[in-house]
């Protein structure tokens, strides 16, 4: 049981997941060929879920399908090029319109960065349900207002 | 048929996958995970026969060349070890899925998909023709052991998970150097510009590398000084996954270093090896002595046993090579067996130390006789495969006249027997205890059933090894001459 958790704490990181998840975003478009990637988008998002565990603020998500979701994407990218006669892994590499981003080069490594970010998030929420974050829900109010809130209701 | 690497590897992870997400329906998890294994051993069953009629099948990941991408490469000596060591994963996973009703069970939800990883891991390691791959495989194999390892949360577990880990973790970081070392050196990791590269080197660089990566696959095998690590933490995990562990993890190290040292010409490190082997073999059959716990006993076997296959690489020669490799094939399955009859021995007496449990002859003759079988062979007697083995071992270590080895050989084999005759005496004879005895379940009695019969299958192999020896010994022969001459591997692999 961790102790009370500031709100100025939560109202910040209330704040700053939009901006974080924004980071990853960019980290994860522009891992194709500069540093970043599917991995250290994953990174980001981890440290998101666990700042907003660690505060005490909502933490929707399970472990296992993440993990389960990301391991089958990225499986099945690996094996679908053999079907077409390439090998193991291959990718094929188009281009697309984007409307304000004019002429895109996009590859089907894209979806197994997704699966690969993917495995990431899952194992951070696996450690931290590992280390007893389901206990925490709740635990951010401080005992008076918690005893507040229960009288009115 | 490339096709079939890239399946043996994939294959399992994606099981994985759909075992993870299968929830509470086990029986779904059990029909994904033993249908991935089953078909990973029939597709290396058949890699192997197109390996054998063909010669080597190269999968060049992705499309890129050699010096930019990932290789994988069957040669018969990766073949062999992968139909061995997949099978061998196939039935303990019948064995697990059994044994799950019993108090030693590991956890299913868990287990599966981990273990379905850990071959992957097994694949990818065996298969790999660069050192970065390599270390990736290591990876999945040790991450995916951590968990297996520990994860009942027991104290015993926890306390030598610490030990295991951080002795994993220092050879991995060890590796790591190395990989960058050797890059440094030669401007590649992959292993066939290694093999033409390295030998150009100068001889302390050489030698340098050489003796680095002896200690880095050599913590993953086990070798005398750096074994302490394993009969301290093995015998604490769940039968099936200490059966796993004893017969591939540290053979794929041995594995490994017979590649590695081949492949880059390392025979002037042969006096160092085979001086390693001969120490490895007596401490750990002396340890073995000292133990009273059938469980620790036998995990004292794994490190003596490694002594012999470091034995067959340390001579450097076309029988010796063959003979480790055909030691290899003998000792994977040999070990898992053991490991899983201790397992029955646990669930019939409710205890593996050899001062409590007793007259097992007498209330399960069959479980006697299915310990009996391998115990012998891991003695080395004949017409046992263990036999086949050791006397291709000696011979090669007689027409290499390296007499010192072979004297230390037989004598630990004389060592072993000895501690089998001790497991013999405190666990099968003497009177049977009434009060150590579990009382079974209803759901127990057919996961026992399940346990009996994937255990007589396993030792049904082992004497199959010995019958189809001869063949085997051919191939082993043929898979050693092709590691003696590297500029075979090298050519396969970059033509």
């Amino acid at each position: 049981m961790i102790g009370d958790r500031p709100a100025v704490l939560q109202i910040a990181i209330q704040a700053a997941s939009p901006l974080a998840l924004v980071v990853a975003t960019y980290l994860f478009f522009a891992g194709h060929n500069q540093p970043g990637g599917g991995f250290a988008a994953g990174l980001v998002l981890g440290a998101v879920v666990a700042l907003r565990t660690v505060a005490g603020l909502a933490q929707p998500l399970r472990p296992v399908p993440l993990l389960g979701a990301g391991a089958i994407i990225t499986g099945l990218v690996a094996i679908i090029p053999m079907f077409f006669g390439d090998v193991l892994l291959d990718q094929a590499i188009g281009d697309v319109e984007v409307v304000v981003l004019g002429k895109v080069k996009v590859g089907t490594a894209l979806a197994f960065d997704a699966g690969v970010t993917l495995i990431v998030v899952g194992l951070v929420v696996a450690v931290l349900e590992g280390l007893g974050a389901g206990q925490l829900g709740g635990s951010g109010t401080d005992p008076e207002t918690r005893l507040v809130e229960e009288r009115q209701t | 048929m490339s096709t079939l690497i890239a399946l043996i590897i994939v294959g399992p992870l994606l099981a994985s996958a759909i075992g993870l997400v299968c929830g509470s329906r086990q029986r779904l998890r059990d029909v994904v995970t033993v249908g991935a294994l089953a078909g990973a051993t029939a597709m290396a069953a058949w890699l192997l026969a197109e390996v054998e009629r063909n010669g080597t099948v190269v999968l060049r990941v992705g499309g890129w060349d050699p010096e930019l991408g990932v290789v994988l490469v069957a040669d018969l000596f990766a073949a062999l070890i992968l139909v061995v060591a997949l099978a061998t994963i196939l039935v303990v996973e019948v064995y697990a899925i059994g044994q799950r009703f019993t108090a030693w069970g590991a956890n299913p939800q868990l287990a599966g998909p981990l273990l379905l990883v850990l071959t992957t891991g097994v694949s990818l390691a065996i298969l790999t023709g660069d050192l970065f791959t390599l270390f990736v495989g290591f990876e999945l194999i040790l991450v995916s052991s951590y968990v297996l390892l520990t994860h009942q949360g027991r104290r015993g577990q926890i306390r030598a998970g610490m030990t295991y880990v951080v002795m994993n973790l220092f050879a991995s970081t060890l590796f790591l150097f190395g990989v960058a070392y050797i890059y440094a050196a030669t401007g590649t990791v992959n292993m066939a510009y290694l093999a033409e590269r390295v030998p150009e080197l100068d001889q302390g660089a050489r030698l340098g590398i050489g003796l680095w990566f002896l200690v880095v696959f050599g913590t993953k095998a086990a070798i005398f000084p750096l074994f302490s690590w394993l009969p301290d933490s093995y015998p604490t995990a769940p039968t099936t996954i200490t059966a796993v562990f004893a017969g591939l993890l540290t053979k794929i190290g041995v594995y490994v270093i017979i590649r590695f040292h081949t492949l880059t010409g390392m025979e002037d490190l042969g006096p160092v090896i085979l001086v390693v082997a001969g120490v490895t073999m007596l401490v750990g059959v002396a340890g073995a002595l000292a133990q009273g716990d059938v469980k620790r006993i036998l995990s004292f076997h794994i490190v003596s046993q490694i002594g012999y296959m470091l034995m067959g690489l340390g001579l450097f020669s076309v029988a010796g090579v063959a003979g480790a490799v055909l030691f290899l094939v003998h000792q994977i399955p040999i070990k898992t067996v053991l490991f899983l009859v201790g397992g029955l021995i646990e669930e019939e007496t409710g205890t593996s130390s050899l001062d409590k449990a007793g007259g097992l002859v007498a209330t399960a003759p069959f479980v006697a006789l299915l310990f009996a079988l391998p115990a012998l062979s891991l003695a080395g007697l004949p017409p046992f495969s263990g036999f086949v083995a050791k006397l291709a071992l000696v011979d090669a270590g007689i027409s290499e006249v390296a007499t010192p080895i072979v004297v230390v050989s037989l004598v630990a084999s004389i060592f072993t027997l000895l501690s089998m005759a001790k497991i013999w005496l405190g666990v099968f004879w003497g009177s049977p205890r009434e009060d150590t005895k579990p009382a079974p379940t209803a759901a127990h009695v057919g996961g026992h059933r399940l346990m009996m019969s994937s255990t007589a299958l396993a030792v049904a192999g082992t004497l199959v090894i010995a019958v189809l020896a001869g063949p085997l010994w051919r191939m082993s022969e043929r898979a050693a001459t092709d590691l003696l001459s590297p500029e075979v591997y090298v050519e396969q692999v970059l033509q």
